[in-house]
């Protein structure tokens, strides 16, 4: 790789104060205008960060309510609101932006060895749509809520006397905000990667961004037209989706789930690339299978494509269609799994290094295991047919979204937070919140799998009293995990204010965002970087970095 | 261990044979299987099982690393540095596509006995609306609502209508779910196997009271069905079983507390006067454009359920009542007994 230049030497360096990104400039338009990647992604941690407590209040509020079987809390309708409110804004505010969007911007530039993404401005018109996005459904909580479930299934969606046309305009935005990422993280990619960087020697949290944007791009459109027949049928009964106006709501799923299931590898790619990084650094080794993490990426891009009737098993479609969908869901199975192998070889004989970015990822590898191998229980047919739409399902795809995606965000946060800052959070509080989090997550959750597979259907405000001790368990994880959390949050916001210098190498990292001064400098690097060895070669680390200490 | 789930503990009166016991495995996570859908419970164990050795090697393979390879000091480079080994990745590759082949083979063939219902099965139908369920048995005027009763050992296959949002038919303990599509035929079939009661839940998102459409499913002896246990009616009580029609087709869209819903509240159709007669209440209503006050009888209360749009209760002239034309005359009666009886309170 590059050879690392020591800030002592960098040429214009001028006075006392070492400038970098964060203290070159400051003041309110200094970062609200900015072009600058990096601010950009902090602006957008702050922002996801906001919408994630935000979605994790109205979970704990959800759980609370379920501790009754007859519901302890609120009126039915008002129940539904809140788990809309829960799923819409994790799903579009915090899983689908938060990697790309925070760490992608932050990381994928330096990683690729460029001064900035492409295309600036239209990066921080990506941000700024992302924002308009999120006050429109705060709006439209404010106008009367909605209570389609983040599905919007119709017609339910088009008679419901709810605020549906407003967040539904909120989710076109965040669309095209999220297209806009992608389209310039492509770019990126094309264009500006340093001398020497061919393809296969991108860091593998670049392949999975390159691949989410691909999907990015080629599958938001769509939401983009549903949404917008919704709002159309709603405003003018253009008898699309209407059955009474002779519509089809099963094309709506058709539709929706065209995009939303590709939409749940633009969600879990990023945190796959996540791991890749995480594991290969804290091990100190080359990683597993690097060509094949890569094509993995692309085929799960291609073949998410073709998978969405798996969720609409019980929708009636025809034999064939089953068949087919099925099938090609067990194949997408194929690439994750050799993902997951790929990982643990990597982690094998490495030298493992326990510290709390770590212990994320390994909470992820293990969460994730469980998130992978339920779904392959959802691929097959017949027991489809029994688990659908019951509490078995909300398991699984929490395992995915919450326990891996979350997790995998956690685990960058932690791993990049000294280079982002320059400064290291308190390690014991980082590991001792990791382990808050990591029980609490799998006590919130395993109960659901089995009340799930009991029958107990999802998107019940109240239930049968069979499955109240299941409920309590769930909810009692569910406050475990939120304390984990908050306990991670305060520690994360001291460090900024009362955090020891972190070091410029803090994990010993050989890719090209450790090559550079912790914290970068506003152009990234001092001098443009060259790549003369093969990605992830550890014997060009050079350890002096790990105990010289950030500007 | 699980039985509670599916027994209820007091069967009504009138089935004369309630179901035995019922011995469930110790560690099984599925309820007990009541009809004939074998291959649910067989591929969802095998399933099982495959995820339960994967994920042990899973995490065996990390705890190990971890344990042998910890990092002991910070300069320590990795134990070894191989980056491939070709066939441990095809024997990683090929052998989960083998096992995901057989579970999409499996599967698929169980699927196909799901959507096939034998020739012969009993056919019924099951309107789904918000929110409450309406069966109707072969050749028999007498629907039911809320409460289902099928033969033990015969097959079953329902036709799913629904009158407005999707909804879908799940009965957890039969393992078959089916989405109720407006404006689409969808059908379901199942062979109970075993006399009890199970659930009929509704399993997709249909709005406020999603929760609580539920119906209980009786599953009698081949006697007790002959009794036709759903014609419930009672001709010494009507307004019990007016009860349970408003429950089931009314109580949406109507109160009988005195708060408004899409429709007037039924609270003071009748009153008591001062000697504690029960007699017609006074309503405002809307005749072809004419607001006017009546008095309630059933003349009006008949013609409102049967052809709703004719007299609109003022406060409610724009919304659109469901009309009832073919509702049996009984059951019209029964209703309005029932109306009655609300003044008593």
């Amino acid at each position: 790789m590059t050879t690392y230049v020591p800030v002592e030497e960098t040429p214009n360096e001028t006075g006392s104060e070492r400038k970098n990104y964060l203290n070159w400039t400051s003041g309110f338009w200094s970062w609200a205008a900015t072009l600058d990647h990096k601010r950009i992604g902090i602006m957008y941690l702050v922002g996801v960060t906001i919408a994630f407590l935000s979605g994790g209040l109205f979970a704990l509020l959800v759980r609370l309510h379920l501790w009754k079987p007859e519901g302890a809390l609120f009126e039915n309708a008002d129940y539904n609101q809140i788990f809309t409110l829960h799923g819409a804004f994790m799903v579009f505010l915090f899983v689908i932006p938060a990697i790309p969007g925070s760490l992608g911007n932050m990381v994928l530039p330096l990683m690729v060895g460029a001064k900035d993404v492409a295309l600036p401005r239209l990066n921080l018109m990506s941000f700024y749509l992302w924002l308009t996005g999120a006050l429109l459904a705060t709006l439209a909580i404010v106008l009367g809520g909605f209570d389609t479930g983040w599905t919007f299934y119709a017609p339910y969606s088009i008679y419901t006397d709810q605020a549906v046309v407003t967040i539904g305009l909120a989710v076109f935005i965040l669309g095209f905000s999220s297209i806009l990422t992608g389209l310039n993280f492509i770019v990126t990619v094309h264009k500006l990667r340093a001398p020497g960087m061919s393809w296969f020697r991108m860091p593998l949290f670049v392949w999975a961004l390159y691949s989410t944007s691909l999907l990015q791009v080629l599958a938001t459109p769509v939401l983009g037209i549903t949404v917008l027949l919704v709002a159309f049928e709603r405003l003018y009964g253009i008898g699309i989706f209407d059955p009474r106006l002779g519509g089809d709501p099963v094309l709506f799923e058709h539709f929706f789930w065209f995009y939303s299931h590709p939409a749940v590898y633009i969600m879990v790619l990023p945190a796959f690339g996540i791991i890749s990084e995480l594991v290969s650094v804290h091990s100190r080794k080359p990683l597993f299978g690097y060509k094949l993490i890569a094509f993995s990426s692309l085929a799960i891009a291609v073949i998410s494509f073709l998978v969405w009737g798996h969720h609409m098993f019980t929708s009636g479609q025809s034999t064939y269609a089953m068949f087919a969908f099925s099938f090609l869901t067990f194949f997408v199975a194929i690439p994750t799994a050799i993902k997951e192998f790929s990982w643990v070889a990597t982690i094998w004989k490495g030298s493992i290094a326990l510290n709390s970015p770590m212990l994320y990822t390994l909470a992820f590898l293990i969460i994730f295991a469980i998130g992978g191998l339920t779904g392959v229980i959802l691929g097959a047919l017949n027991v489809d047919l029994h688990l659908h739409d019951t509490y078995f399902v909300v398991a699984h795809f929490h395992y995915v979204m919450m326990g891996s995606i979350a997790l995998a965000f956690f685990a960058g946060l932690h791993h990049w937070w000294p280079k982002m800052f320059g400064v290291m959070y308190d390690e014991t509080l980082a590991k001792i919140a990791c382990g808050i989090i990591f029980v609490g997550f799998n006590i919130t959750f395993v109960p659901q799998f089995i009340m799930g597979s009991q029958g107990m259907p999802r998107r019940y405000a109240t239930y049968v009293p069979e499955f109240a001790p299941y409920h309590h368990w769930s909810t009692v994880g569910a406050m475990i995990l939120g304390s984990g959390v908050a306990l991670m949050v305060g520690y994360l916001v001291a460090s900024l204010f009362a955090g020891k210098k972190a070091m410029q190498n803090q994990w010993g990292g050989v890719t090209l965002d450790w090559q550079t001064p912790t914290p970068p400098p506003l152009e990234n690097f001092h001098t443009p970087p060259k790549v003369t060895s093969e990605v992830y070669d550890y014997s060009t680390l050079d350890l002096q970095t790990l105990r010289t200490p950030a500007n | 261990m699980f039985a509670h789930l599916i027994q209820d503990p007091k069967p009504p009166q009138h089935i004369t044979n309630p179901a035995p016991p019922e011995a469930v495995d110790a560690y099984g996570q599925l309820t007990k299987l009541a009809s004939t859908f074998h291959d649910v419970d067989g591929l969802f164990y095998f399933t099982y099982g495959v995820c339960i050795f994967f994920f042990v090697l899973i995490t065996g393979v990390l705890a190990y690393s971890v344990v042998v390879y910890r990092r002991k000091t910070p300069d320590q480079p990795a134990a070894s540095n191989v980056t491939h080994n070709t066939p441990l990745e095809v024997v990683w590759t090929v052998i989960p596509l083998i096992i995901v082949m057989v579970m999409f083979a499996w599967g698929f063939k169980g699927a196909l006995d799901m959507t096939n219902a034998p020739h012969g099965a009993r056919q019924y139908k099951a309107v789904a609306k918000q929110w409450n369920w309406t069966f109707s048995y072969p050749n028999d005027p007498v629907q039911s609502y809320g409460e289902l009763w099928l033969e033990v050992g015969k097959p079953a296959v329902f036709m799913l209508e629904s009158t407005d949002v999707l909804h879908a038919f799940y009965m957890p303990s039969m393992r078959v779910k089916r989405d109720v599509i407006p404006g689409r035929n969808q059908r379901v079939w199942f062979q109970p196997t075993e006399i009890g009661q199970y659930h009929l839940f509704c399993a997709e998102y249909c709005g406020d009271d999603h929760s609580k459409m539920y119906a209980k499913v009786h599953v009698v002896s081949a006697e007790d069905y002959a009794k036709r246990p759903w014609d419930q009616w009672d001709d010494a009580n009507p307004a019990k079983g007016g009860e349970a029609r408003y429950k089931a087709l009314c109580s949406s869209c109507h109160s009988t507390n005195g708060s408004p819903m899409t429709g007037p509240s039924w609270k003071g159709l009748f009153v008591k006067d001062g000697s504690g007669a029960i007699v017609g209440g006074q309503r405002e209503v809307f005749v072809g454009g004419q607001k006017q006050t009546i008095t309630v009888d059933e003349a009006y209360l008949i013609e409102s359920i049967k052809n709703p749009e004719a007299k609109k209760s003022a406060g409610f002239e724009k919304n659109a009542m469901t009309a009832f034309p073919d509702l049996p005359d009984r059951e019209v009666k029964g209703i309005i007994e029932y109306m009655k009886k609300l003044a008593e309170n």
